[in-house]
């Protein structure tokens, strides 16, 4: 009984581990041929047969790294604020009313998931373009706030309805505070767990955007991190380097690796909060 | 509560999320319903109606019919497929074993790479000649000769999804797990001395305990495979021919490569249409499924 439960254990942790290889192979070869210099690509499979840098040299250089990185910052960062005042405020009154219009407002709100995104961009970009609004580095935030609302406004309603308690706003009310003041004194700051969630899921996405980025952004130094990436795949003249290429790809998911090594329990919990557990 | 505290003017606090729905949603595919009853061409300021020309066309070449299939397998495979392997492995992650945590952080990395990389490196992979998986088969003694899985017709569509799946499996995974997570220990301890097997603790406990991950899990991977992009356009470039032509890729190459803006919008207008009938058909069964389990 006692072996037989020990070669069961084993036998699952084998199972594990066979999968888990499978399925991250491809980033550890893309890893490992990274830290090769260019004349050394023949045999991938070769696991960490040279450790160089001068790949990551090259693709730091060419993709403008430090730029790059502030680029993505601040795309990225004024989003993702607007997007939590936005859904929040948002989910409040779908929360809590309870009539039609609130429950409608919700489906509304939940069905611009099924919008997607590269469609409705050929109507913007005219309407743009005949109105002479120039597009910006900041053109595309418009578009990431939009297309966060749905699962946002989604994870804040399901939170304020289950976790924060009508009563909390009565002793408030009754002290003659405003709803204004209710909301941002009193409903927002219990809103923590839910916010982190938006934040981790609608952050990851706006950061690993290309698509966006790509149609309204034209000059190279105003490229976020994803963007930049497009200039290093090759074409008949010049073959792709491919260690260049890997080097800037690890560049480029370097920054969110190293929040996740960090953040790791927010970054798993964010994805369940409101959705699976409340 | 009293409706002094709940007023209707807590409504106002919807407006300004309204506002960009209105802007870049509602008032956008309005106007797509415009053009696509048009023949502008994304730039010239003169264009003239041209009644449903832009549909009969699509109907007509098979565009549509090629994209619409493919679209469909994609959105299928990804979703049986995808759920079903990131629901096994969160089955397994959740016995009671060591190291867990550690293997769910590992499950869980591709999730964090952005679909360009992953689209680079994947495009590596499947490599004729010298990429990692003709060389892995070499090492077998495999002759991958002329194998190229992202260059023939009958594979493409097949390699791009398997991409889409690899990336999504550790959002899906974590999902489950949590919703695993809900399910109570003396249930299952009831079931096991009433002499229920695995299969029937996991049948009749396990999934309708499920339903909500699975709603979500299924729910989110069926409308990312109805909306699929990405990969097309990373990967294949719709190619070889139009064998990995996605709806939503056939729309972009129309509006921005070919700039026949009427005719992309036409399509958009039928995708729209087609995702939102899909998704509220398979939405609302699966609604149905959790309130009776």
């Amino acid at each position: 009984m006692k072996l037989g439960a020990i070669s069961r254990k084993t036998l699952i942790h084998l199972c594990i581990t066979v999968l888990l290889v499978v399925n991250l192979y491809p980033l550890v070869i893309a890893f490992s041929s990274s830290l090769r210099s260019a004349d050394n690509m023949t045999n991938p499979i070769v696991l960490f047969n040279e450790i160089t840098l001068s790949s990551y040299k090259d693709a730091f250089a060419r993709m403008h790294f430090p730029t790059a990185l502030l680029n993505s910052a601040i795309l990225t960062g004024i989003s993702v604020i607007a997007v939590v005042l936005l859904a929040a405020m948002a989910a409040y009154p779908m929360a809590r009313l309870k009539t039609g219009l609130s429950k409608f407002l919700y489906l509304f709100f939940l069905g611009g998931l099924v919008v997607p995104g590269q469609m409705v961009l050929i109507p913007i970009v005219q309407m743009m373009n005949s109105m002479h609004i120039p597009s910006t580095q900041f053109t595309p935030i418009l578009l990431f706030i939009t297309c966060s609302l749905p699962f946002s406004t989604f994870l804040y309603t399901g939170f304020i309805k289950s976790s924060v308690p009508e009563e909390v706003e009565e002793s408030a009310h009754l002290d003659g505070a405003g709803l204004f003041r209710r909301f941002w004194l009193i409903v927002f700051p219990l809103l923590v767990p839910v916010t982190v969630s938006v934040v981790i899921t609608q952050g990851v996405w706006i950061w690993n955007d290309y698509f966006f980025n790509m149609i309204f952004i034209t000059q190279a130094d105003q490229s976020p991190l994803p963007l930049a990436m497009l200039g290093f795949l090759g074409d008949q003249q010049n073959p792709t380097q491919w260690n260049v290429l890997f080097a800037a790809c690890f560049l480029c998911a370097l920054p969110l690796l190293v929040l996740f090594a960090f953040l790791q329990k927010y970054f798993v919990g964010g994805l369940t909060v409101g959705s699976v557990k409340g | 509560m009293n409706s002094t505290v709940m007023k209707k003017s807590l409504y106002f606090f919807a407006v300004p999320a309204l506002l960009f729905y209105l802007l870049f949603w509602i008032f956008p595919i309005l106007k797509l319903f415009q053009y696509s009853f048009t023949d502008f061409n994304g730039f010239a300021t003169q264009y003239s109606y041209i009644g449903f020309s832009n549909y009969k066309e699509l109907f007509r070449e098979g565009t549509l019919g090629e994209s619409v299939k493919n679209t469909l397998i994609y959105t299928f495979i990804s979703v049986v497929l995808g759920n079903l392997i990131a629901l096994g492995l969160a089955l397994i992650l959740n016995l009671k074993i060591r190291a867990k945590g550690l293997y769910r952080s590992l499950a869980y990395i591709p999730t964090l790479f952005s679909a360009i990389v992953v689209g680079f490196i994947w495009s590596y992979v499947y490599m004729p000649e010298s990429g990692l998986l003709a060389t892995l088969l070499g090492k077998l003694g495999i002759d991958s000769g002329d194998m190229n899985l992202l260059g023939s017709y009958s594979s493409a569509l097949y390699a791009i999804i398997f991409v889409e799946i690899w990336k999504n499996i550790g959002t899906s995974t974590i999902i489950f797990l949590a919703g695993l997570q809900t399910v109570p220990n003396d249930l299952i301890e009831a079931g096991k001395i009433d002499g229920a097997s695995a299969w029937n603790l996991f049948r009749h406990i396990k999934v309708p305990l499920l339903a909500t991950a699975i709603t979500i899990n299924v729910t989110l991977s069926l409308i990312n495979g109805l909306k699929a992009f990405d990969y097309p356009f990373i990967m294949t470039n719709g190619g070889p021919g139009t064998s990995t032509n996605t709806l939503i890729f056939s729309i972009y190459k129309m509006a921005f490569t070919e700039q026949i803006f009427g005719k992309a919008s036409a399509l958009g207008i039928i995708s729209f249409a087609l995702i939102i009938a899909i998704t509220a058909v398979v939405v609302v069964r699966l609604n149905k499924r959790e309130v009776s389990a």
